[in-house]
């Protein structure tokens, strides 16, 4: 089991007599070779879930095991962070080296990797996003959707079994977008990185193999995205929506025009349409 | 008075080896009561351009004609800035990283305060503003602007613009990073500020979807030039061309093209979700002999009318109330929830059990 979550519970101090539980008794396990959509809006817990599964913050109470190991032993963790690769939302946050290929040696430099295996490393997660012809460039005049490629990179030659992306597309313009979610489906057929993808896009969400829904610190709805969408009246009621061509469908079918249910996509939506008018 | 841009070109780093034309001979007019949409792709001079309106940028090349103003590359005479920026409100992207002070109140001031306004004015302003984005004034004047959501700071943010009154507001990506509740409360909100603030808007996106939810018109930048410059429903003529420059087109039009492919011809001048579903509406009474009213099909991603909302999403979503119409008692029963959420967050747990042991009811069913 790659992540196993059991009642798991994590409070802020918001002031010195109110907490809040942003993560509320929360049970989950993930497969590994997994590619899991987690949505929620802000606030509904889904990046203190992406931070409580490397450490980065330790459950109030219960319990969060990656392939095994807990998080609250601390001889463990460099074993979960190695473990657990997360890219978070703004690509300028992200790049620490004025050139490419140092930027994304540092990871496995800082875990005292030989230099051939660095090196080694660093073709192979350049590469694998498509970045390799940019090795000797610098970071900083790239594109949004090239940072990020670059912030998956880094992570990478870590050789993570899971990538986490903290909403890693929300900064980047349509095309830097789909750049990223390409590369990490790949990464997850490829390679068999499981994958967490946290967004606020449900059209990204389609593509996954499991979509978990967060409300209010607790899953409020998880299967396929399919099935998911299937409860738009209910996604709608805790902020969410469902992709765009997914409403068009139901606002025909209030209507009166019978297009059926189920309909998530542009392909599905223009093959009903052709069998009715 | 329209805003008249004629001949502007502009280069970074002119005369190094990283010499770059941003923009080439640009010439456009705005006109007052535009809702102006511009697009592009990153890199193609939208957001040098934007920043030459409000004098951020000085013109290298050609001029701008603006509020009796004129931006030249001459020294002199110098350019009154302070009337220009009062008159020109730039929303810049991401704009809650610039929030500064250590509360609301006094964030929202700095502008006003800079415009030379006495204090009195300024309070009023800063009052108005902060209650024209939606907030309640008297519950978040004191806080700290770090301690409220990402959507909230995003409005204190624009609140801070607003209360400069500015005639012309320019919105750089407003919705970017947002949820999608989220983006549906400031595209409310700039629709709002449309009829009650600034008769002017432009607004800057990479989401076509959403920008052909309010614009009446849309300028298209590539490459440095303005390639066209169209009423919004006529610019999808062009959807070969646009997707060819790397650009989005509406969902809308995808589905009308995909359909027109397999030999259904909806019609042209379909754009939006609801120009859609009147089409298809018509097309099936033809096809089909009903008769359905070609306006049933309502596509409102949240309904305001329904009863799963609490009261205060829905004021919040439709950013509609008139503040100033409330009693002092109204605010303060309000005051304790609006912000923190405390109450709704509560009635969202309930609802969300509600959600969650009804999938599971489903899931039994299956």
């Amino acid at each position: 089991m790659a992540v196993l979550l059991d009642n798991v519970t994590y409070s802020y101090n918001i002031n010195d007599t109110h907490r809040i539980d942003a993560v509320k008794g929360l049970s989950l396990h993930i497969e590994e070779g997994t590619f899991v959509a987690l949505v929620g809006h802000n606030g509904s817990g889904k990046s203190t879930l992406a931070k409580l599964l490397n450490g980065l913050l330790l459950p109030t109470s219960g319990e969060v095991k990656i392939f095994g190991n807990s998080t609250l032993e601390p001889n463990k963790i460099y074993e979960i962070r190695k473990n657990v690769g997360m890219v978070f939302q703004n690509p300028d946050n992200q790049m620490i080296a004025s050139i490419v290929e140092d930027d994304v040696a540092f990871g496995p430099e800082n875990l005292g990797v030989e230099r051939e295996e660095i090196i080694r490393r660093v073709e192979w997660a350049l590469s694998k996003v498509g970045m390799l012809e940019y090795r000797k460039r610098t970071p900083f005049k790239m594109s949004g959707g090239q940072k990020q490629r670059l912030a998956i990179a880094g992570v990478l030659a870590i050789k993570p079994r899971i990538l986490v992306l903290d909403e890693s597309t929300a900064m980047l313009d349509p095309q830097g977008r789909s750049e990223v979610l390409k590369v990490a489906h790949e990464l997850n057929k490829q390679d068999g990185i499981t994958v967490i993808h946290i967004t606020h896009f449900m059209e990204e969400a389609l593509g996954a193999d499991r979509l978990i829904v967060m409300n209010g610190g607790r899953v409020a709805f998880d299967g396929t995205p399919r099935e998911v969408f299937k409860n738009y009246e209910e996604l709608k009621a805790i902020k969410l929506a469902v992709p765009w061509e997914t409403q068009v469908a139901i606002s025909l079918q209030k209507a009166g025009v019978d297009v059926g249910d189920g309909i998530v996509d542009q392909d599905e939506l223009v093959e009903r349409l052709c069998r009715l008018l | 008075m329209p805003i008249v841009i004629k001949n502007l070109t502009f280069t970074y780093s002119a005369k190094t080896p990283y010499e770059k034309k941003a923009l080439d001979n640009i010439n456009l007019q705005i006109n007052e009561g535009d809702f102006l949409g511009i697009i592009g792709h990153t890199g193609s001079g939208k957001s040098t351009f934007i920043q030459h309106i409000n004098g951020l940028i000085k013109p290298q090349e050609g001029e701008i004609e603006i509020f009796d103003l004129k931006l030249t590359p001459a020294k002199r005479p110098k350019v009154d800035l302070r009337a220009l920026r009062s008159g020109v409100g730039m929303v810049f992207q991401y704009p809650e990283y610039q929030l500064f002070a250590d509360t609301v109140e006094k964030d929202v001031a700095f502008g006003p305060k800079n415009l030379g306004l006495g204090a009195d004015e300024v309070a009023q302003r800063v009052k108005h503003a902060i209650e024209m984005v939606g907030l309640d004034y008297e519950a978040v004047k004191d806080r700290a602007p770090f301690e409220l959501s990402g959507g909230q700071k995003r409005r204190v943010a624009i609140a801070g613009i607003i209360a400069m009154q500015p005639k012309m507001l320019i919105l750089d990506e407003p919705t970017a990073g947002l949820d999608p509740f989220g983006k549906e409360q400031i595209l409310n909100l700039i629709k709002y500020l449309k009829t009650h603030c600034s008769p002017t808007i432009v607004v800057i996106s990479h989401d076509i979807d959403e920008i052909t939810r309010f614009a009446n018109r849309i300028v298209v930048f590539n490459d440095s030039h303005i390639v066209y410059d169209e009423p919004m429903q006529q610019l999808f003529k062009h959807s070969e061309q646009l997707q060819e420059m790397g650009l989005d087109i509406p969902r809308a039009v995808k589905v009308v093209n995909a359909l027109r492919d397999k030999g259904i011809d909806l019609g042209d001048e379909i754009v939006t979700a609801e120009d859609l579903l009147k089409a298809i509406i018509t097309r099936y009474n033809a096809v089909h002999s009903t008769n359905i009213d070609e306006n049933a099909g309502v596509f409102d991603m949240y309904d305001f009318s329904q009863k799963w909302l609490t009261s205060e999403e829905r004021e919040a979503l439709g950013l509609i109330s008139t503040p100033q119409g409330k009693t002092q008692d109204d605010n303060k029963a309000r005051k304790s929830n609006k912000i923190f959420g405390s109450k709704s967050e509560k009635k969202n747990r309930s609802s969300k059990k509600d959600a969650a042991s009804k999938s599971k009811n489903k899931e039994g069913e299956e």
